[in-house]
């Protein structure tokens, strides 16, 4: 409570007291009524005023009694300015448009207004992507896909080759609260990890947040990635999609009412096992393997002030053997929001939310089939407020409950010597409630602070006790509201910029973050069948806390921009296992686990590019993530598997004439931690290797360079197309996936066995829009 | 996780492997220890080694000069003699079962050592088998056998099976089957050994171990490091004091033999 009057008396001092009105409505795209989040409004007359539209396009802004030019602008649009005469609170809905011309962007910044919000904006960088700016960056299968493109980005690595999973700042990968429309996704990859499940044609934007995390956000130590899917054109129908070589996609959306509400439909399918049916070998041709997905958004204005979002995914991967194993697995979300403009001042947001990922095995045929089951569930009840308080105070709070269900697996039929086995539904509640100011000081200082509240309650089901060997003491059964154990924490959220000159800034973030939910993983790549288990009893909550110092500075016009990121995480609580451990179909799993604790540093620099015919960007991240175990490694610290030192990515794109485009991108990283053996010894006859440290040794070096050309054809009135031709790998590197060792029949000689899974990959993708 | 791969292997269509060199540190020799007690002989094998370099074809070095005793739950305690190479056995010594034994092993003045339980034997009835169609996870097909008996109706009994092929023991650890009966209590078990295909007019022995629950650990241990996918793999728990690697097992065995038809 301390803090939070704390929070007011800072709010309260701010306070103007001078005859003053408000300006408020929304932001949106011309073209097709998307609205813009993160669009900016600021005062031409007066330095560092403004507003930010929230992610439903809502602004507000509230001056003192006078005449003022409002300058609107958002990335990668044309700016507006708008002269008025404030005596009153009025209503200004306002849509930007897009250059005529993308050639013609560089006129604009001439003429135009300094687009420095990288330097203004209160809180630590976002990495913030569009579909569209990334569209020419070419990536393996040539599906766009916004996580691999997030991958090229200073602090974020990714899980492995050709994998859109992903390690942010030395934290896990289980570490990255992801959502789509609010809703958590808990395994947001394809095809175990080629593609991701987000469909390039139905995200409307994806932002990274590393540090500085907002208050809202919680559930997740390391990072958050938030996807938001299109809303869908409300001006026109228009149908769009993609074909390639493994995957297509297509997707139709189109007003309901014109301006009042719209929809959008899309979907993939890949069939890459169409072409398996060609193979010579008769096991590969009677493989079955697919993926596909749908996404769904609809809005509609019910008046002004009230509006309703209904958004939904589901997905599916579907991996077969003929009729004697299968194997599926996917994620489906849902949100109901409901927006309503309670005050020109006051925006309120209401969400229902469902998630479910669940994935099945079945081996086997008739009375000797089994089959395995396990799923994730959650509901959740959201509401969020932001109170636009005046023109330098800007307050978000609001509370959330999830409910999860956890069916961690169950073993059924077979043969019958096996019982049958069903593991017990676990549950838990999770809370949340926050606030948060963001608040300018002057011309120079824009500050954010605020406190999230966590708690998370397990409840009904088994709870187990363990010896410090993880032998079963004591097992106790619970009614179904029953608390088991109930934990909780105050996560503090702080970032700070000190605006030095228009073209260059200082910010600091501290963040600290509770995560309730584990994952558990005991190979080298993610799998569809890690299990997610809950805080309880044994597993305490993992907590992150982050310090990250940035140095911003725009040159040349805002043509080029320069970011220098350090920052230090300490992670504790941290999850690893017991030798041997047994992750599957275990309902004492609790009594595998080991906890220690972790830290991360690093430093990122970042020269971008934004604007011109010629654009991209050279990201270089020196890092260090460690691990230490009282069980492990005799108790001292080890490298991470996603410790790689050195991370240098460069992506450019070239926009040669107004039909071609090409772009290219290189990576080079510091090969991952790895245990190798350094000795050996005889067991039974049997060679077994002997090992001295956790993760002492280094994969070789890994570094790929692609390149895509994009061949814009002849636009018809109301079509656009065009090729994308892309190589993946384009100079044939090896690079090792997974490095193991053999013995050579012929020799004896035992050797060190490479396995690359990519050499160059070419692709080529039709994409088409009918608007 | 075999699916798993499978699944890579499918998608993998253009993966390549080859040969690299890979510079491995040279750990300083540890003390390996391998010790049995087999009540149906009533003998004591103990194999006395030390680890070599990972890359090494020569054959490990053995320890020939270390002083080994095994010792009842009284507290008697007998020399197993030297043999040669690195064996030291013990023969005649008739085992009590349900009673601990510590195995002690003293080398170049330090002393390991370690104990297990003699367990009750655990009678194994006649072997099952069974034909299985070539496939994508069969192979060319062949004869399956299942090992079967009854399970002790108290939780935590734990075993191991091991194959003979005509007379010769299959020595890889992939070929045992180990067992724990978390999911079979109780049960008449008939399990599967999902390990070797056999042919017609083949020979096979089971042999069914009764053992102790940190060698069923220790065995799953070693098993895992067999998994190339392994995230982060290291040695077994140390059954020895004084961190020799190794085990010793106290065990009763079962036998059965069947000739394929």
């Amino acid at each position: 409570m301390k803090y939070l009057s704390a929070l007011s008396l800072f709010f309260l001092a701010s306070a103007s007291f001078a005859q003053s009105y408000t300006v408020s409505g929304t932001m949106k795209d011309s073209t097709n009524g998307e609205d813009l989040f993160g669009g900016v409004v600021i005062v031409k007359e007066l330095a560092n005023v403004g507003a930010t539209a929230n992610s439903y396009g809502f602004y507000s802004l509230t001056l003192e009694k006078g005449r003022y030019t409002l300058i609107y602008r958002s990335s990668g649009f044309e700016s507006k300015e708008i002269p008025i005469d404030l005596n009153a609170n009025v209503t200004l809905d306002v849509e930007l448009n897009y250059p005529k011309d993308v050639l013609e962007i560089e006129a604009v910044e001439v003429t135009g207004v300094k687009e420095n919000e990288n330097i203004t904006s209160s809180g630590m960088n976002v990495t913030k992507f569009d579909p569209k700016e990334i569209e020419t960056i070419p990536v393996i299968f040539g599906e766009k896909d916004i996580m691999k493109t997030l991958q090229l980005t200073p602090g974020v690595k990714t899980a492995g080759e050709g994998n859109s999973g992903f390690f942010v700042r030395g934290g896990g990968a289980d570490q990255n609260l992801v959502l789509l429309d609010e809703a958590v996704v808990y395994n947001a990859s394809h095809l175990l990890g080629f593609f991701s499940v987000f469909n390039s044609d139905a995200v409307k934007d994806v932002s990274l947040y590393k540090s500085g995390i907002p208050a809202e956000y919680g559930g997740r130590a390391s990072s958050v990635m938030d996807v938001k899917m299109k809303d869908g054109n409300s001006k026109n129908f228009g149908v769009s999609g993609g074909i390639g070589l493994i995957s297509s996609r297509f997707a139709l959306e189109g007003p309901i009412v014109k301006d009042k509400g719209s929809f959008i439909l899309s979907g993939r399918r890949s069939y890459l096992d169409l072409f398996l049916k060609l193979a010579k070998d008769e096991d590969i041709r009677q493989t079955k393997l697919y993926f596909y997905d749908m996404n769904m958004k609809a809005n509609y204005k019910i008046s002004n002030k009230d509006r309703i979002f209904l958004s939904g995914y589901f997905g599916r991967d579907n991996f077969g053997f003929s009729d004697q194993f299968g194997f599926d697995w996917g994620n489906a979300t849902g949100t109901v929001r409901y927006n309503r403009i309670i005050s020109d001042k006051l925006f309120s947001n209401t969400s229902v939310i469902f998630s479910n990922y669940n994935y099945r095995f079945t081996i086997g045929t008739g009375d000797d089939a089994f089959g395995v089951n396990s799923s994730i569930q959650d509901w959740n009840v959201k509401q969020d407020f932001s109170l636009y308080a005046n023109s330098n105070n800007t307050l978000k709070f609001g509370f959330s409950g999830m409910h999860h269900t956890f069916k961690p697996g169950a073993l059924t039929g077979g043969n019958d010597s096996f019982n049958e086995i069903i593991l017990d539904s676990r549950y838990g509640v999770e809370l949340g409630a926050y606030i948060q100011n963001e608040q300018k000081i002057g011309p120079h200082l824009n500050l954010m602070y605020g406190l999230r509240y966590s708690g998370f309650n397990l409840v009904g089901g088994k709870s187990y006790t363990f010896n410090e060997d993880g032998d079963q003491l004591t097992v106790e059964d619970h009614s179904r509201w029953e608390s088991i154990k109930y934990h909780q924490g105050i996560e503090p959220r702080f970032s700070l910029s000190y605006v030095l000159t228009e073209n260059n800034s200082l910010k600091l973030g501290y963040n600290r973050n509770y995560q309730y939910l584990h994952q558990l993983s005991n190979s080298t790549t993610n799998s569809p069948t890690d299990v997610w288990v809950p805080s309880s009893n044994n597993v305490k909550p993992q907590i992150g806390d982050q310090l990250a110092l940035g140095y911003y500075q725009n040159l040349k016009k805002n043509v080029f921009r320069i970011s220098t990121e350090i920052y230090y995480k300490a992670l504790q609580n941290q999850i690893d296992y017991r030798n041997g451990a047994n992750l599957l179909l275990n309902d004492r799993v609790e009594g595998e686990l080991v906890y220690g604790k972790g830290r991360a540093y690093g430093l990122e620099l970042l020269l971008e590019k934004k604007k011109g015919k010629f654009t991209g960007w050279i990201s270089y991240t020196l890092s260090r993530s460690l691990r230490t175990f009282d069980q492990i490694n005799d108790g001292k610290e080890f490298s991470a598997r996603q410790d790689r030192i050195h991370d240098v990515s460069v992506v450019l794109m070239y926009k040669i004439t107004k039909n071609i485009a090409i772009a290219g991108t290189f990576v080079y990283y510091t090969g991952s931690a790895v245990t190798f053996p350094s000795g050996k010894y005889e067991i039974g006859g049997n060679t077994i290797p002997l090992y001295t440290e956790r993760n002492g040794y280094r994969m070789p070096d890994y570094h790929r360079a692609d390149f895509g050309l994009t061949w814009y054809l002849k636009d018809k009135k109301r079509f656009e197309h065009n090729l994308n031709f892309s190589i993946y790998n384009v100079y044939a590197r090896q690079n090792a996936f997974t490095i193991s060792f053999e013995e050579n029949p012929d020799s004896g000689q035992t050797e060190a066995i490479q396995t690359a899974l990519f050499k160059m990959v070419p692709s080529i993708t039709y994409n088409f829009k009918i608007k | 996780m075999k699916y798993l791969s499978l699944i890579f292997l499918v998608i993998t269509f253009a993966s390549c492997r080859k040969a690299i060199d890979v510079d491995l540190n040279d750990a300083n020799p540890v003390t390996v220890i391998e010790a049995n007690y087999t009540a149906e002989d009533s003998t004591v094998r103990v194999f006395v080694t030390q680890t070599s370099n990972f890359f090494t074809t020569e054959d490990e070095p053995t320890v020939d000069d270390a002083v080994v005793t095994i010792t009842d739950q009284a507290g008697n305690s007998q020399l197993v003699p030297f043999t040669s190479s690195g064996n030291y056995v013990l023969t005649n010594y008739a085992p009590a079962f349900g009673t601990t034994y510590t195995l002690t092993v003293f080398s170049n003045d330090v002393t390991y050592s370690a104990t297990c339980k003699m367990l009750a034997i655990i009678e194994q009835q006649p072997i099952f088998y069974d034909y299985f169609e070539p496939g994508p996870f069969t192979g060319d097909g062949g004869y399956i056998v299942a090992v079967s008996y009854q399970d002790p109706a108290a939780e935590g009994d734990f075993t191991s099976a091991l194959l003979s092929k005509n007379g010769k023991k299959l020595k890889n650890l992939n070929d045992i089957t180990l067992n724990d009966d978390q999911f079979t209590n109780g049960n008449q078990v008939i399990r599967p050994l999902f390990v070797k295909f056999f042919d017609p007019g083949d020979t096979v022995e089971i042999e069914l171990r009764t053992i102790n629950k940190k060698i069923y650990d220790y065995y799953t241990e070693l098993v895992s490091l067999t998994d190339p996918n392994s995230a982060a793999p290291s040695n077994p728990d140390y059954q020895w004091t004084n961190r020799a690697l190794g085990y010793f097992s106290a065990y009763p065995s079962s036998r059965q033999t069947v000739i394929i038809l």
